[in-house]
């Protein structure tokens, strides 16, 4: 069974998480223009907004979202992956209005700019250090995505997505892999 | 019942290390006089920045009693306080804050450093610190140190001896009995 | 590193209040409360643009104590990160001590001894009420009454004296450890928690005809602040705020963890969702901790297992790659810990999603229109803890 909620919604990976061990129930990744779609969708089966994180990794900028609701326990983690090079997103601030300080301080830690936002200047840096965003890591010390979680139970998924989990083959064999990813 | 202050190194200067106005009258006694009468008599600023706040604020209620030695008239404004307690972390935001406070306040004034954060940054001094000050001294001049994450209020008690000692040259309380086990 | 530290200079203006001048109306004024303010608990600062008395908007300004929690969490190991959890929210440092163990022991698959689940309600339970002490005798103290602080900082010294024992600290405990806790209850311990609770509960009808009762406080409190069921949600907003909204969401039984499906408790809630009835809700739930309390020192006889798992992980434990959350109650509502590990000593990411951060920022909506006074009955009736809400 696929998530509900988001149905309508396109999606690139939505996949069933242990909530014993991760804590999600589902893990869904987005394309960047889904998510003020998805959110609305959240927010109008009464989800509410828990927290906004960035993750910085060789893959890009991984924004999460998690989402949560009062009456039954499902926690929804939706994650966009944006590229290392100028990552823009569009703001939820629209839906939630209490994305707004997440996203400032996402934006604080990690120079994600948000796009839409009303007001995103620091929040949480001083003023003048408008440019550090301390939450980048350094070369070395940055993972792929498939070093630092598990793909989940995979419900449906995209070649793209399903290439990030792929255990780390020569390049060219990439491709022809996805299809076995998506299964593992 | 003062304690007989052999506890005190001579070296000590006695009125704080700020310079401030000569005194109008200028004789000794009457100066001896002011100090007690100032050092019994302090008014700390209230100003919790963190976590060693809430210990200042327990220092000042029921069980330790800061009014016992003269120093419970909390003021929210420093132009009314002359010493203040910088109890927890000073951020890069946060500096310019500190400083301009201890400028209101009119000379002669102390400050007291509680807790690591004040001191050296404490538990945040890591390598790639963005944002917090190492101590507080690096703003303003610190008399008394008092350590600890947080100290405890005897700590704080102690350290308002202290500055009650670089008033007046002597320690006007009992040292307390080391306790055993 | 020798630092400069731009903006020393006090005549240089101030960014914040800058921007917020940009928007505002004719014949109106801009007022900045903070950052030290007497009513604001530490550093916080809002701006505030007001019509005579009236506030037309509000602005919290964040940041003034901004400690780099989550920084640290990538730089050191994942035991030495424990003591950072008591020092994120002093009020009630183990639940942030219970949120951050059991992330990493969801990430290890750790099962955690009988004996310790039961020791971690006791000591976080105790820790509640030492939080809702510290917020009741601070939040009457804003409204303008010195003596209730003093009774509740007596009560409050008491419950130091218990959680000293085993935590070996008074206010920033890192005392949870991955696979139990540090150290067990001893007897003297348990005695003291058994002559505690009905020293407590006699005194909590005392703080009612006291205080909860009196017509000064009902008149500053009630029908300010409102914070309603869907504001909460946009905002993200929990624990008593959201029960003071009349949602009955409280962690310990809509996402059960530990033993809590054990206890029998009622959670509290008040449809008013005004200062009153998160006022209320408040010395509600301290009597459901007593009686947490009470059951789990009766189940803490015949609890198997040691106050720590056999062969607990030390403290450069290196948990497999993966992520994990993990959310616990805490005083102020949802305490959430998000851990990424790439399987190293150190973490590859902490997240800590505190509940003062959404608390407050519900507030610039809600103090919209009211009086300047209100706002501050209505600041501190959301209980704010800065670090916890800077980080
Ligand atoms: S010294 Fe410790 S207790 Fe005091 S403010 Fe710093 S971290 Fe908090």
């Amino acid at each position: 069974m696929g998530l509900k909620v988001l149905q309508g919604v396109e999606t690139l990976c939505v996949a069933r998480c242990d909530p014993a061990k991760t804590g999600q129930h589902w893990s869904v990744f987005l394309a960047p223009q889904a998510i003020v779609p998805a959110a609305a969708a959240l927010s109008a089966a009464q989800y509410s907004l828990e927290d906004i994180l960035a993750l910085d990794t060789t893959d890009g900028l991984l924004v999460v979202y998690h989402f949560n609701a009062w009456r039954f326990d499902e926690r929804i983690a939706l994650k966009v992956l944006l590229p290392r090079e100028d990552p823009a997103i569009p703001s939820i601030t629209s839906v939630f209005q209490g994305a707004q300080w997440h996203e400032r301080e996402t934006r604080d830690f990690h120079g994600i700019v948000f796009e839409g936002h009303p007001n995103l200047i620091p929040l949480l840096m001083p003023a003048e250090d408008v440019d550090v965003h301390p939450l980048l890591k350094a070369d070395k010390a940055r993972r792929a995505i498939r070093d630092i979680m598990d793909a989940g139970e995979i419900v449906s998924c995209t070649g793209e997505i399903a290439a990030l989990f792929a255990p780390p083959a020569d390049t060219s064999a990439d491709a022809a892999r996805t299809d076995g990813g998506s299964k593992a | 019942m003062a304690a007989p202050d052999e506890v005190v190194p001579p070296e000590i200067p006695a009125s704080g290390q700020h310079a401030i106005q000569p005194p109008v009258v200028k004789a000794k006694p009457v100066q001896a006089i002011l100090d007690l009468c100032r050092s019994m008599s302090l008014w700390p600023m209230t100003f919790g920045l963190a976590c060693c706040a809430i210990e200042m604020m327990a220092t000042g209620m029921a069980r330790f009693d800061l009014a016992r030695f003269g120093a419970e008239v909390f003021r929210p404004s420093p132009r009314q306080s002359d010493v203040m307690i910088v109890a927890g972390t000073v951020t890069k935001k946060m500096a310019p804050a500190v400083v301009r406070l201890y400028e209101q306040i009119p000379a002669p004034k102390w400050v007291i450093a509680m807790g690591n954060c004040a001191i050296s940054g404490g538990p945040f001094k890591i390598k790639e610190n963005y944002n917090v000050i190492e101590g507080v001294d690096t703003l303003i001049p610190v008399d008394v140190y008092v350590p600890g994450c947080p100290p405890r209020p005897e700590g704080l008690l102690e350290g308002f001896f202290q500055v009650q000692r670089l008033i007046t040259g002597k320690r006007w309380w009992p040292v307390a009995e080391e306790v055993q086990g | 590193m020798k630092r400069q530290y731009a903006g020393t200079d006090p005549l240089a203006g101030d960014f914040y209040t800058r921007q917020f001048e940009k928007d505002r109306g004719e014949h109106t004024l801009v007022v900045n409360m903070g950052p030290q303010h007497p009513s604001t608990h530490g550093v916080l600062r809002i701006v505030i643009e007001i019509d005579g008395e009236y506030i037309l908007r509000a602005d919290p300004v964040l940041g003034y104590l901004h400690r780099m929690q989550e920084k640290m969490g990538e730089v050191q190991t994942w035991g030495q990160y424990i003591p950072n959890m008591g020092r994120v929210d002093y009020g009630h440092p183990l639940a942030w001590n219970w949120a951050y163990v059991g992330a990493v022991e969801k990430l290890m698959g750790i099962q955690v001894p009988e004996r310790a689940e039961y020791i971690r309600v006791i000591t976080c339970e105790l820790n509640r009420l030492t939080s809702h002490l510290l917020w009741w005798g601070a939040y009457i103290l804003d409204l303008g009454a010195f003596t209730p602080i003093m009774y509740s900082f007596d009560d409050r010294e008491m419950l130091l004296d218990i959680l000293q024992r085993p935590t070996a600290s008074r206010l920033t405990y890192g005392y949870f450890r991955v696979g139990g806790v540090r150290k067990d209850l001893d007897d003297r311990c348990i005695e003291m928690i058994k002559a505690f609770i009905p020293r407590f509960r006699s005194r909590l009808p005392m703080y009612k005809d006291l205080v909860t009762d009196n017509i000064i406080l009902r008149k500053r409190v009630e029908d300010i602040g409102i914070i309603d069921r869907d504001m909460c949600r946009r905002y993200g907003c929990s624990g008593p705020v959201l029960r003071g909204a009349g949602e009955p969401y409280d962690l310990r039984r809509c996402e059960p963890y530990s033993i809590y499906d054990r206890f029998d408790f009622e959670i509290p809630t008040e449809e008013t969702a005004c200062s009153a009835g998160r006022y209320l809700v408040r010395m509600a739930e301290m009597e459901q901790s007593l009686r947490i309390i009470e059951q789990a020192v009766e189940g803490l006889a015949h609890a198997e297992g040691g106050h720590i798992m056999p062969k607990a992980p030390k403290p450069s434990m290196k948990p497999p790659k993966g992520e994990a959350y993990f959310a616990v109650e805490g005083a102020r509502g949802k305490v959430g810990v998000y851990a990424v590990s790439e399987g190293k000593k150190v973490p590859y990411r902490i997240k800590l999603r505190s509940p003062s951060y959404s608390n407050l920022h519900a507030f610039a909506e809600a103090a919209q229109g009211t009086l300047l006074a209100d706002a501050v009955a209505t600041l501190g009736s959301l209980d704010l803890i800065i670090p916890e809400i800077d980080r």
